[in-house]
């Protein structure tokens, strides 16, 4: 088998059992690294590629359909972010940075660049999978539509909503912290305002970021949430429970 | 500064050069003085003019017709002395102890008074004591009176000095002028000290190359060792950080193996060592990257951040609770910040088992509180605890997580956000660590 790193296409040995197998192009330049998460991609049932650095990603992109990029930062010659920006040129396709730099920068950056999502070295089997299986069903469920991406920035009762950056900023325009499954869950409301949802749809929107969440329940985090946007008793109106159903932001939402 | 050619150019000679001429000035001052004080009329010389006036006066009279005296005598007074005629004796003579005294100086300073008929009066001023009111009255030889009013001053105070006195003023004055210099030429040492105290707290200063030639050199040396310092700290530092970050690939890749090793226990031993060791380079790249964060500072909910490091705690299954406020705006970098209070909440949770954290606002600070029930830490160790690599089990089995390094950081970015870290013992039991930022 060719691990080497030479092999553009890996062997389609899983295609008669996974004919829709999602095509992931790992563009890594540690050959060891790029192996391995072959060899992972592989038993997790997709199809691989792998590309050593940006000319040979462009190579592989020419001659493949491609459902998800695996772009490191740090790769000899081009910068990620460049190839990332050269990418969004033309495509829309999902992009997942790998960086050694575990930078809340970076990540801005990053994410500003339209990639989908960043991770930080080390990383575990689970949390790698996890996240791409997020990114792809968001993106194959053609749900494009409520996860918005870009700079589309949506405002709400004096809050406003980056969902590029993933930030969320008070009226009086201080930064709030969400942590990731928060976050989506906002956004879940949010694309979806003054209508009800039901727990199970927000559940499966929540965990599509963190498919390894503990088994908190909705309610916990839709607490969280109104607590977080407690303002002199506006809170509980902007997010009102429906009982025995789920629950419905009450508010109004604008997109600039 | 650029000194004219005369001025010496070591310290030594500017303080030399400095001393000579306050020493020539105290010379030429005090001769001065001295000179002037002979310029002073004493009290005999006073004495002695008005009994010269006297008898000019008696010479001019006697030689002017009678009903022309009394005119005549008011055109030869003066401002000092005050002339008149009269037919009748003006005064009577006290015949005092005074005026005995004066009478026999004004005869010794005319002898042609010697057996004439001369009155004398001698009163103190009332307002300056040390001045005297004399009146002289002579009998002319017609038998009318000729008057004389003049006061006797005293000496000048700076005559009455001028031995001791005037001379130990200048001689202050010259040594306050000499100190002054001095002063002015000892300015880049005292610079250099300030600049020594402040380098040695981390910071870099370059002082001014400005002073005597010596001085001037100590003050590049000072400058250039600073800049070798700093460049051989950064080099460090760099090269600490690059190995950091290059760790994480191969970290990645054993952490990516660990997933495909069959055996349960030893795979989730392999990820926790991987997950240590991922721990401890991130604490020694957040202590290393203190320094130059680039991450700006913006307006931030506290309030958001702690609930979040509290919730995230919860969600592992360990027991933080949050208490406090719904919102505290701070301007602050909330990444540094999450790390500061997610740093606290560790140890609490490590060292006591479970981490209340509450936050308050106290005037015009906010006020993050951390408490464990814990040990504590012994009152000798507080401060011992900040320092770098600093472990308080590190006498026991190592067992923890981390380099030690944890409190540092968090004191580390409080400073940068204006703020201070204090930890106390709660009087109950445990350890209350206190975040103090400056509130929005």
């Amino acid at each position: 088998m060719d691990y080497s790193g030479h092999g553009l296409i890996a062997p389609p040995r899983e295609l008669a059992t996974a004919p829709l197998a999602p095509t992931v192009l790992v563009v890594e330049d540690d050959p060891a690294l790029r192996t391995l998460l072959i060899r992972l991609l592989r038993e997790e049932g997709f199809q691989p590629l792998s590309a050593r650095h940006g000319a040979e990603m462009a190579r592989v992109l020419e001659t493949n359909t491609v459902d998800l990029i695996l772009l490191d930062l740090m790769l000899p010659g081009s910068n990620g972010f460049d190839l990332c920006r050269a990418i969004r040129r033309d495509s829309d396709v999902p992009i997942v940075m790998l960086s050694a730099r575990d930078d809340e920068t970076d990540r801005l950056i990053g994410l500003e660049l339209g990639a989908d999502d960043y991770i930080g070295k080390p990383f575990s089997k689970k949390e790698l999978i996890a996240r791409i299986r997020a990114i792809l069903r968001r993106t194959q469920n053609g749900s494009q539509s409520n996860q918005p991406r870009g700079h589309q920035q949506m405002t709400f009762a004096g809050w406003s909503l980056d969902p590029g950056r993933r930030e969320l900023l008070s009226p009086d325009g201080a930064f709030v912290e969400l942590s990731g499954a928060e976050f989506d869950l906002l956004l879940a409301f949010v694309s979806a305002p003054q209508r009800v949802i039901g727990r199970e749809r927000l559940l499966e929107m929540s965990r599509a970021r963190f498919s390894d969440a503990s088994d908190r329940s909705i309610d916990v985090l839709v607490s969280r949430l109104r607590r977080k946007l407690a303002v002199s008793g506006q809170a509980e109106a902007l997010l009102r429970t429906v009982r025995g159903v789920g629950y419905i932001f009450t508010a109004a939402v604008e997109r600039r | 500064m650029k000194p004219w050619r005369l001025w010496p150019q070591r310290l030594v000679s500017q303080v030399t050069l400095v001393l000579m001429l306050a020493v020539a000035l105290e010379f030429i001052g005090s001769s001065i003085l001295f000179e002037n004080s002979r310029l002073y009329p004493n009290r005999d010389n006073q004495v002695r003019r008005a009994a010269e006036q006297l008898v000019t006066a008696e010479m001019i009279l006697e030689a002017a017709p009678a009903h022309e005296r009394a005119a005549q005598a008011a055109v030869i007074s003066n401002r000092a002395t005050e002339l008149s005629w009269s037919a009748l004796p003006s005064l009577v003579d006290p015949e005092r102890l005074a005026e005995r005294d004066l009478k026999t100086r004004f005869r010794d300073a005319e002898p042609s008074l010697r057996g004439r008929d001369l009155r004398l009066q001698a009163e103190t001023d009332r307002a300056l004591p040390r001045d005297t009111h004399l009146k002289a009255a002579l009998r002319l030889r017609d038998g009318s009176w000729l008057t004389l009013k003049t006061k006797i001053r005293a000496a000048p105070w700076a005559v009455l000095l001028s031995s001791v006195g005037s001379a130990f003023i200048l001689g202050l004055g010259v040594i306050a002028a000499a100190a002054l210099v001095l002063r002015n030429l000892s300015r880049p040492l005292r610079a250099l000290a300030e600049a020594a105290d402040k380098v040695g707290k981390g910071a870099h200063v370059r002082i001014a190359e400005s002073g005597a030639r010596d001085l001037k050199l100590l003050a590049e040396a000072f400058n250039a060792m600073q800049d070798r310092i700093a460049s051989l700290l950064r080099a460090r530092t760099e090269a600490l950080a690059a190995v950091g970050h290059d760790l994480r690939t191969p970290l990645a890749r054993l952490r990516l193996r660990a997933g495909f090793v069959k055996d349960t226990d030893a795979r989730e031993a392999l990820e926790a060592d991987v997950d240590e060791m991922t721990a401890m380079l991130d604490s020694l790249l957040a202590y290393l990257g203190g320094q130059e964060d680039p991450e700006p500072r913006r307006r931030t909910d506290l309030a958001a951040i702690a609930m979040t490091v509290v919730d995230d705690a919860a969600d592992a299954e360990r027991s933080a609770t949050y208490a406090g406020l719904d919102h505290l705006p701070v301007q602050a970098r909330p990444v540094s910040l999450k790390r500061a209070i997610s740093n606290v909440v560790e140890n609490a949770l490590h060292y006591g088992g479970a981490a209340a954290l509450s936050l308050t606002r106290e005037g015009d600070t906010a006020v993050v509180a951390v408490e464990d029930n814990g040990p504590g830490i012994p009152e000798a160790d507080l401060a011992e605890v900040l320092l770098p690599f600093h472990r308080l089990d590190s006498a026991r089995a190592r067992n923890t997580a981390g380099l030690g390094l944890g409190l540092t950081i968090v004191q580390q970015i409080l400073r940068r956000e204006g703020g201070v870290l204090v930890l106390k013992n709660r009087p109950e039991g445990g350890l209350r660590v206190e975040l103090r930022l400056p509130a929005l």
